[in-house]
This record gives structure tokens, sequence and C-alpha cells, in this order.
């Protein structure tokens, strides 16, 4: 039986040689059922064109490093097997919204600026001795906010949101969804500081609900509904006499 | 972002016509307010307005207000976080009753404007 081969269309753009990024197919064997695009990607780079730049590290979707748009849709491109796309050749792209550094690379600072500016940490007013003990919590407690806590800042939200798109000073699905993981938190008292961020206009009130981050974060965080949330919260405390609580 | 951006995909599409459907629905709401003006001259000079082209245009209206209201509903129970006995409701619970608080507010209005108008 002749072997089967799949074509990867990636994208290429050395900013020092090209205008604009361009595609470039390889045709590369698909040898076992279990390959994903990141097999592919490194079946390119180790066989046919070392050139070829982009992230991974963990190759098990835990680090968030190797998301990328797979034909037109952001994905943990070690999570996305090529069996679901042969024989159809598959389109590699950088991520969408965000300037590319070079082939499969983008620019990441503005997500790190954003996920700094919501300050995600924990927050207290008066900080307890450690030998006070621990800060404890009953399952309760941590089930408020564990499903925000799975986020493993792979941007795929980023590059699915058309407002970020449109408004890249929006602050964003998971920076958002992070904030709310720390505002539920009950260890935390920073809610406050982180206020001015995410009430902003730039900060929940510029979501307008597509709702398509969430169908595309591989954990589960669903940002949106952070998002939803955060606004009927801020609204509450806006229009509630005992709304500013802590 | 290129402008066919809501093309790509039928999540997007879905949510320009989400969005999109507030227009025709703002429309049809000032002429309401026209209406209700014709209608404070009295009874002996109003008459409704019945062109049937209008009445076409009102129920395209109604039909995009029930797909904003059907999919803002829905959505209520994914926004909405109510704890009982330190548990939080399910969402599609959530979103039932804010489904049955819909039928009822929509049954009282539409008794209280018949009582009314008669
Ligand atoms: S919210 Fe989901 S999609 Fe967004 S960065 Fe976190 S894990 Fe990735
Ligand atoms: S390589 Fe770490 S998430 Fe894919």
């Amino acid at each position: 039986m002749p072997e089967k081969r799949i074509t990867i269309k990636a994208t290429r753009y050395d900013p020092e040689k090209d205008e604009k990024p361009h595609l470039q197919s390889y045709e590369i064997p698909f040898y076992d059922e279990s390959m994903v695009v990141l097999d592919a990607l490194n079946y390119i780079k180790s066989d046919v064109d070392g050139s070829l730049s982009y992230r991974w590290s963990c190759r098990m979707g835990i680090c968030g490093s190797c998301g990328m748009m797979v034909n037109g849709t952001p994905k943990l491109t070690c999570n996305a097997f090529l069996r679901d796309y042969w024989p159809q050749a598959i389109v590699v792209e950088p991520l969408n919204n965000f300037p590319i550094i070079r082939d499969l690379v983008i620019d990441m600072e503005d997500f790190m600026h954003k996920l700094k500016s919501i300050k995600p940490w924990i927050i207290r007013k008066q900080e307890i001795p450690l030998g006070a003990g621990e800060h404890r919590q009953t399952n309760e407690q941590i089930d408020d906010f564990r499903q925000f806590s799975q986020c493993i800042n792979c941007m795929l939200c980023y590059a699915a949101c058309p407002v970020y798109g449109l408004n890249d000073e929006f602050l964003g699905p998971a920076a958002i969804a992070l904030a709310r993981r720390y505002n539920l938190d009950s260890r935390d008292q920073g809610l406050k500081q982180r206020l001015p961020v995410i009430g902003d206009s730039e900060g929940v009130w510029e979501c307008s609900f597509v709702g398509e981050c969430s169908v595309v974060c591989p954990k589960g965080v669903d940002p949106a509904k952070a998002i939803q949330q955060t606004k009927l919260d801020t609204t509450m405390r806006f229009v509630l006499p005992y709304g500013n609580r802590e | 972002m290129p402008a066919g951006w809501w093309t790509r995909k039928r999540h997007y599409f879905l949510y320009v016509v989400r969005e999109f459907t507030a227009l025709p629905l703002a429309l049809w709401l000032l002429w309401l307010l026209v209406e209700i003006k014709r209608a404070g001259d009295g009874p002996a000079r109003y008459s409704p307005h019945g062109s049937t082209a209008f009445v076409v245009f009102s129920v395209i209206v109604l039909l995009f207000a029930l797909y904003h209201s059907v999919t803002f509903l829905s959505l209520t129970g994914v926004i909405i976080r109510v704890k009982l006995f330190d548990r939080p409701l399910p969402s599609g619970l959530i979103s039932l009753a804010m489904f049955v608080l819909w039928a009822v507010a929509s049954v009282v209005i539409g008794f209280v404007l018949i009582w009314f108008g008669r």
C-alpha cells in the first residue's frame, strides 16, 4: 500500500526579506493516526525545511504555546489531529489579531501587558504572617472559581475575538477570566484594585458577546461567561445600595 | 481585520444577525412613538396605520424580536449566578425561569393593553 501523505500549507514570513506573509506547501508522510499538526510541523522542521519557525513546548495541551490558526480556526496544534483533516490539505497560519514576528510566531507583548494589568495574584489588605497557618477554603469556595483558573494563556480566545481584532485596546477574554478567577477567590481582597481596569470602557463593556472565545477555548474556561458575569456584578455594585462592598 | 470577517464563520454570522435585529426593532419602536403621538389627538381623529406593507414589516420585526429575545434569554443561565443552600443553581433552570417570566410578562402586558384598549 502506498504511503499516506498530507499537504501542510504553512505561513512563511521573514520580516527582513518578505513584504508580506505567504503560504508554503509541504507534502509530508502521514504515517501514524495519532499524528497532530504540531508533529507535522516538527517533521517539516527536522526533515524538510529547518528554517520554519513556530512555538511549542509540552506537546500535551498544558503550556499553551503552540496555538495557531488551523484551517482558519484557532487551535492548539498539539491537539489538532491530522486524521480529522486528511485527505484535505491543512493550512497553518499564525494566530489572528496579533502582529507576526516570523513565520508562525506572533508577538504576544500586548497580551502579557494585559495579563499583568489585572494583577493576577492574591492581594491581601494585610498579609497574614506565614506562621498563622494556611488560608483555608472549602470545596464550594474553590468551585466558585475553579473553571476560570484552568486558563493556559494560549491566546486562542484573542485570535477568535472580532472585538479584539477591531480594537486591540480591549482587555480581552483571558485577562478578564483571570481577573474573575481572583475576584471570586475567597482568599483575595483585590477587587477594588482590579475594578478600574476590568470596569473600564475597554474592559468588560467593550465585549458585545460574540461568544467565539468560549467555543475555541481548549480548557473549557468559558471566558465569555466570565465577562458577562463581571458586567452583571459591576452593574449591581453600581445600582445596589450595598453594592460597593468588598 | 478584513471587512468580511463576519462571513467567515457561522457563529460570527449569527452574532451579526443578532446585533442587526436591534435596528429594525428600533425603527418599529420609533414608529410606535409616532402612532402614540397621533393617538394623543383623541379617538375621533385617530385611524391606525394598517397598510399591508406595514403589517408585513411588523411581522418581520416580530420575528427579529423573538430571535433576539430567545438568544438573549438562553444566555441568561450562563450569566446569572444564583446560589441556593451554598450550591449554584443549574444554568438550564435559570434560563427556564427567564423564559417563564418572559411568557408571564407578555401575557400580563397583552392583557393590560387589550383591557385599556376596549
Ligand atoms: S481562556 Fe481559554 S482560550 Fe483563552 S487563553 Fe485561556 S485557555 Fe486559552
Ligand atoms: S505544545 Fe504545549 S499546549 Fe501545545
